[in-house]
């Protein structure tokens, strides 16, 4: 059981424990003292083994932003037990996600219906382009979870498929 | 001049986001009434609370409300106010709102009706430019001949450009670089023409190879009197639309700067031109082509404003309320140089697709040369509803060395958290050997993707990532302090 955090498409294995002054990270078979210290001033100060320097940070839910010598990051933390549950539930391709923000101009498809490899199922619009979302696989649409012109953000759920004959 | 003499007392701004900001600065700053018209969606947005009056407005989306001109009418009459500035996009270049604006005995902050509808259509544009003698790019109008479109699309040649008649700011574009595809994309395009403007006719022109975008600033006034203000360089793009703007350009020489902008400020006086417009060429081998005219404030507006030390919005306010320029061209003087860089909510990475999210620390930078005009506030919410862009960061130095080197300074302290923005791309942008040397064209980025990629994070900075985002975690927090000091302390000793 293990905590970890996402970074983009790559996810860190850490732990946490308390040193006799500050903390220390434990990842990869590497110990590194940590400390994060706010000033009088508000500033907040990272201690990185030998580093030291000013970080902007705020937290949403499980997302971590740090904004770290000129640049921001995102991180978002992997609850271990989350994680856990997770594994197993597999076949992604199922679950037809939006790419990028934007809105339906138009579902071809319908649920029940039968779908093969490669067909057009529904074309979103998004940065003044059109883009087509195809079948990544035979299968039947179990469901159309937006309709014209409703907008969503990434990774939004669009359509689902399942295996099996059309109803 | 004091409040007292304009003919208007209180002007609307028919916008949102940062131009709307923008606007409602000069219009406060000469001691007139600014309001705004808003869609719930930015309620918390900064210009609804700079604004002396607010009005809300409703639409089936929230970009459907800004489109709503007998919304903006009403409440342009229910707050009293005497003129209208529409700002960029939305309803700015629609001739028959600036009508209806008039029509209800209001100033519109802008051209002639007859002039947004001349450079609207981008066919009649083009045909009034050649005709007055200017250079224009080898073509071909559907609207000339339909039935023969096809084939004189193909006589151009490739690589050609598909454009729609009606349209602007890329929408609908498309390259054709294979004549083989051709019909597939004349097809696709006018399904997008059709679309976005309702409106699917289309025309095909001369795509030049690696061209850069030179675009010269015009004001008239409604006297005549018509001047430019030097041109900007909009050549960083990505989808046809622009990311960095400078002036002057690094592409001109004197010689031909003097020759596109005194082209620029012919076509304008040839159109009678009224108010502030921008004129857009592509330029390439030395050469350069009438593209389109603006009718309206531009983006990327301000590193002209920075130059030249006009406020452009203050001459346009002058220009409605009928007053004379009352400067010639040889006034016109440029200090310096300026770059814009347009803060986008998008993931470079990703095909510079946008994102989403909220605003949870805002940091604007500041500094010598530093400006920043920005529409979103820390507590906001950056949403699909509307375009991806929140901020411009306007960077000014004594040339364009000093430029690059302040602007490297100033991305690094903006700080935005909670939604991914563009800034670390634009760093990267701006130490690029090419960048630096000028030598970029529209098709730079698309050419040098690894731009756009993200780095590989160091070990240090990948330790002090995970390091902070552990120390900011509850769950983990709590189990290493679950654990007694003395314990810690020896297992630290034992270490």
């Amino acid at each position: 059981m293990h905590h970890a955090f996402r970074i983009g498409e790559r996810e860190h294995n850490v732990e946490l424990s308390r040193g006799a002054n500050g903390y220390r990270l434990h990842l990869n078979g590497a110990t590194v003292t940590v400390d994060l210290k706010t000033a009088p001033d508000g500033r907040k100060w990272l201690s990185v083994g030998d580093l030291h320097v000013e970080v902007v940070v705020a937290t949403r839910g499980e997302q971590v932003f740090v904004h770290l010598d000129g640049v921001a990051y995102e991180l978002g933390y992997q609850h271990p037990l989350v994680r856990l549950a997770a594994t197993g539930h597999g076949a992604a391709d199922d679950a037809v996600r939006a790419p990028m923000p934007g809105a339906i101009v138009s579902i071809v498809v319908k649920a029940g219906e039968a779908v093969s490899q490669g067909q057009t199922m529904l074309v979103m619009e998004s940065m003044k382009m059109e883009t087509t979302l195809t079948a990544s696989r035979d299968g039947v649409v179990e469901a159309v979870h937006f309709g014209i012109g409703q907008t969503f953000d990434r990774d939004a759920l669009l359509l689902s498929l399942v295996a099996g004959e059309p109803k | 001049m004091t409040a007292a003499k304009w003919p208007f007392d209180s002007v609307l701004v028919a916008n949102r986001g940062e131009i709307a900001v923008r606007i409602l600065r000069t219009v406060q700053s000469l001691g007139l009434k600014g309001v705004v018209v808003f869609h719930a969606a930015d309620r918390k947005a900064p210009a609804v609370t700079m604004a002396d009056a607010a009005i809300e407005i409703t639409g089936s989306t929230p970009v459907a409300a800004y489109l709503d001109s007998a919304q903006i009418l009403a409440a342009a009459k229910s707050s009293g106010a005497g003129a209208i500035h529409p700002g960029y996009g939305f309803l700015s270049e629609n001739a028959s709102f600036a009508r209806a604006v008039e029509a209800a005995g209001l100033v519109f902050v802008g051209p002639k009706p007859e002039q947004i509808e001349l450079m609207g259509d981008k066919v009649r544009a083009r045909n009034f430019v050649e005709k007055a003698g200017f250079p224009v790019a080898p073509s071909a109008i559907e609207d000339d001949d339909p039935k023969t479109f096809n084939a004189r699309a193909r006589k151009v040649g490739a690589p050609l450009l598909i454009k729609p008649s009606a349209g602007g700011g890329g929408k609908g574009m498309r390259i054709v670089r294979d004549l083989s595809t051709l019909d597939a994309d004349i097809v696709r395009a006018r399904s997008e023409g059709q679309r976005y403007f309702g409106d699917g006719r289309l025309y095909v022109e001369r795509y030049i190879e690696n061209p850069r975008h030179i675009e010269v600033q015009v004001l008239g006034d409604a006297h005549s009197n018509v001047v430019h203000l030097l041109e900007r360089e909009c050549s960083v793009q990505r989808r046809f639309q622009k990311i960095v703007e400078e002036t002057p350009s690094p592409a001109l020489d004197a010689k031909t700067r003097a020759s596109i902008c005194e082209t620029a400020a012919g076509i304008a006086r040839k159109a009678g031109y009224r108010g502030a417009g921008t004129v857009e060429f592509i330029f390439g081998q030395g050469e350069y082509f009438f593209l389109e005219m603006n009718t309206r404030l531009q983006v990327e507006h301000p590193v002209t404003e920075q130059i030249t030390g006009k406020d452009l919005v203050h001459e346009q306010l002058r220009i409605a309320a009928g007053e004379k320029l009352g400067y010639g061209q040889a006034q016109i003087q440029s200090k310096g140089h300026s770059m814009e860089f347009r803060i986008y909510a998008e993931d470079p990475a990703r095909g510079y697709t946008p994102t989403t999210g909220p605003v949870l620390v805002l940091q604007p930078p500041a500094g010598d040369g530093v400006r920043w005009d920005s529409g979103i506030a820390q507590g906001n919410e950056v949403t699909a509803a509307f375009d991806p862009m929140l901020a411009k960061l306007i960077v000014t130095g004594t040339d364009r060395a000093d430029t690059l080197a302040r602007a490297e300074k100033a991305l690094a302290k903006t700080v935005l958290l909670g939604c991914q923005t563009n800034t670390a791309f634009l760093r990267r942008l701006v130490q690029h050997p090419a960048f630096i040397a000028g030598d970029v064209h529209t098709g730079f980025l698309d050419a040098n993707p690894q731009l756009a990629a993200e780095p590989s994070l160091s070990c240090a900075t990948l330790h002090a990532l995970l390091g902070a985002a552990a120390l900011l975690t509850r769950p983990m927090r709590d189990v290493a302090d679950a654990v007694p000091d003395l314990h810690a302390a020896m297992g630290e000793w034992r270490n």
